[in-house]
């Protein structure tokens, strides 16, 4: 008996993240998202893509619909900053609740181009997608408001509307986490965690070098303790991927998995120089503000 | 005098849930034999995962207050994101690809890497990542594979070490590179022991003299 309530007491309560969520906590949420894309195309040189050998381009999703002669026009200077320039001004528009809908879809196709153009000059890496699905959950939920509100009759009561996308997103991050836990152990086997792999995994990305370089990581192999670390560390994080999904019920998990994850993120960035900052920032969704801040609450909750 | 009605019989959700995946995890089996296990491990276990949800009252609650428009989107956002995983396909369904990070054992020792190492007109040793000078691009693919006939057409490193060289050039005008070399950088991971354990040893490859190319 004792136990169970132990347990219980470790388990703390289970409840829905977000379900109280009201339009103001959805507001802040999108002007986050829009305003996290704003500052990394504005970080962004994305005109230089068109100095790249063309060889080495090979489209990503929708790009791979573009006759020759629109990829040729479109990877020039002229090209590659018209669409920078457009997707900035659509997503600044965005900030504003006009005509959202319309605004969120435009900025969604744009930002699936722009992210397809990207990677299309090497593999298709994770970084940003959450990100984009975030998008994509805004546009796509805000139409569906309109269509309950248009077509929904009198009993339509859109008070707990701003919860879907809220829940969506989070529940899209933690889906994307457990994809990778599970393909990592089920298409790896227990060798991944066994062996070497996890040092050559982070030798290899330190020798390479990307954007941030701290060329911490080949020195590796002379630190037992972080050789240690990495090796045991791998199962743990697989783990807490696998698991993430719980975030969307347990908040007392969800105080647990948050800082794990971000030290691992940042070992990601100390030893093999690769920075997830986006969905590092999506964590503020992991908070149940409206449970927090009456202000962000549904009224009707 | 009629009897009293009878109430049904309700079988505990963790029951049915159980029968679902045990059931589920039948028909994989069965045909396991034609779909690889990569992709019917992974689904039995996010279907695990779901059902979990699916029997979880304020999930229930959450999902039968949803208008019917708001439970396509849901139902939509997330099958796209699943369905696109298994497809095995990073490119061309992107945004819906497949999650994978470190998805396989990867034991080479020694570690080998290919890197564009240039000189500046004042001497300078400085590494051309395109990560840096492109940093739109988050990642591209390792200089072994653009050397690799398979993936890349002949010449496709060097045209890309000139276009390294020529956005350098441009960002730091005052002291330009005139050269640049292809190394191959090696860290062995268990070397002998009278080695040192992690210094990097660098060979060259290939050399390309840019200014001549400009």
């Amino acid at each position: 008996m004792r136990i169970t309530a132990t347990l219980r007491h470790l388990i703390g309560p289970i409840e829905l993240l977000h379900e109280q969520a009201g339009p103001r906590l959805l507001r802040l949420a999108r002007l986050g998202i829009f305003l996290l894309w704003i500052v990394k195309l504005l970080l962004d040189p994305l005109w230089r893509l068109a100095e790249l050998p063309r060889e080495m381009f090979k489209p990503v999703g929708v790009l791979a619909f573009l006759p020759a002669s629109a990829v040729d026009a479109f990877l020039t200077w002229n090209g590659l900053a018209a669409l920078l320039v457009f997707t900035l001004g659509v997503l600044v528009v965005a900030l504003t609740d006009k005509a959202f809908p319309f605004v969120a879809t435009v900025a969604a196709v744009l930002l699936t181009i722009y992210s397809s153009t990207i990677r299309s000059f090497g593999p298709a890496v994770h970084t940003d997608i959450v990100l984009l699905l975030a998008v994509y959950a805004l546009a796509a939920f805000a139409w569906a408001d309109w269509f309950a509100l248009k077509f929904g009759g009198k009993k339509t009561v859109p008070g707990a509307w701003s919860s879907y996308p809220l829940i969506t997103i989070v529940a899209m991050l933690c889906l994307s986490y457990c994809l990778v836990g599970l393909n990592r152990s089920i298409a790896g086997g227990a060798r991944v965690f066994t062996g070497d792999t996890m040092e050559v995994w982070a030798i290899d990305a330190s020798l390479r070098g990307y954007y941030f370089n701290t060329n911490i990581g080949w020195h590796i192999p002379e630190w037992p303790t972080v050789v240690f670390m990495l090796r045991s560390g791998l199962p743990v994080i697989t783990v807490f991927e696998i698991t993430a999904p719980l975030c969307l019920a347990v908040p007392h998990y969800r105080w647990i998995f948050m800082p794990v994850m971000l030290s691992f993120h940042l070992m990601s960035l100390v030893f093999m120089n690769i920075f997830f900052f986006d969905d590092m920032l999506l964590y503020l969704l992991l908070i149940d503000w409206s449970r927090r801040f009456p202000a962000l609450r549904n009224r009707n909750s | 005098m009629t009897a009293p009605a009878r109430t049904p019989r309700r079988v505990h959700p963790g029951i049915s849930g159980t029968i679902i995946a045990v059931c589920v995890a039948t028909i994989i089996y069965q045909i396991s034999f034609a779909v690889p296990l990569r992709l019917a491990g992974q689904a039995y276990m996010l279907i695990v995962i779901l059902l979990a949800f699916r029997y979880w009252p304020p999930m229930i609650r959450w999902v039968k207050s949803m208008p019917v428009a708001h439970r396509v989107v849901f139902a939509v956002l997330i099958g796209s994101m699943t369905a696109g995983h298994y497809t095995l396909n990073g490119r061309t369904y992107f945004p819906y690809v497949t999650w994978e990070i470190f998805p396989f054992v990867n034991e080479r020792d020694p570690v080998t890497c290919r890197e564009f190492i240039a000189t500046t007109n004042s001497g300078h040793k400085v590494r051309l990542l395109v990560e840096q000078l492109f940093p739109s691009v988050v990642q591209v693919d390792s200089v072994e594979l653009m050397d690799d006939p398979q993936y890349y057409p002949p010449g496709t490193t060097e045209h890309l070490a000139r276009a390294l060289a020529k956005v350098y050039n441009e960002l730091h005008a005052d002291d330009p590179v005139w050269r640049v070399d292809l190394m191959l950088l090696a860290v062995q991971l268990h070397p002998p022991a009278s080695e040192s354990r992690a210094t990097p040893s660098c060979e060259l490859l290939q050399r390309y003299d840019i200014s001549s190319g400009q």
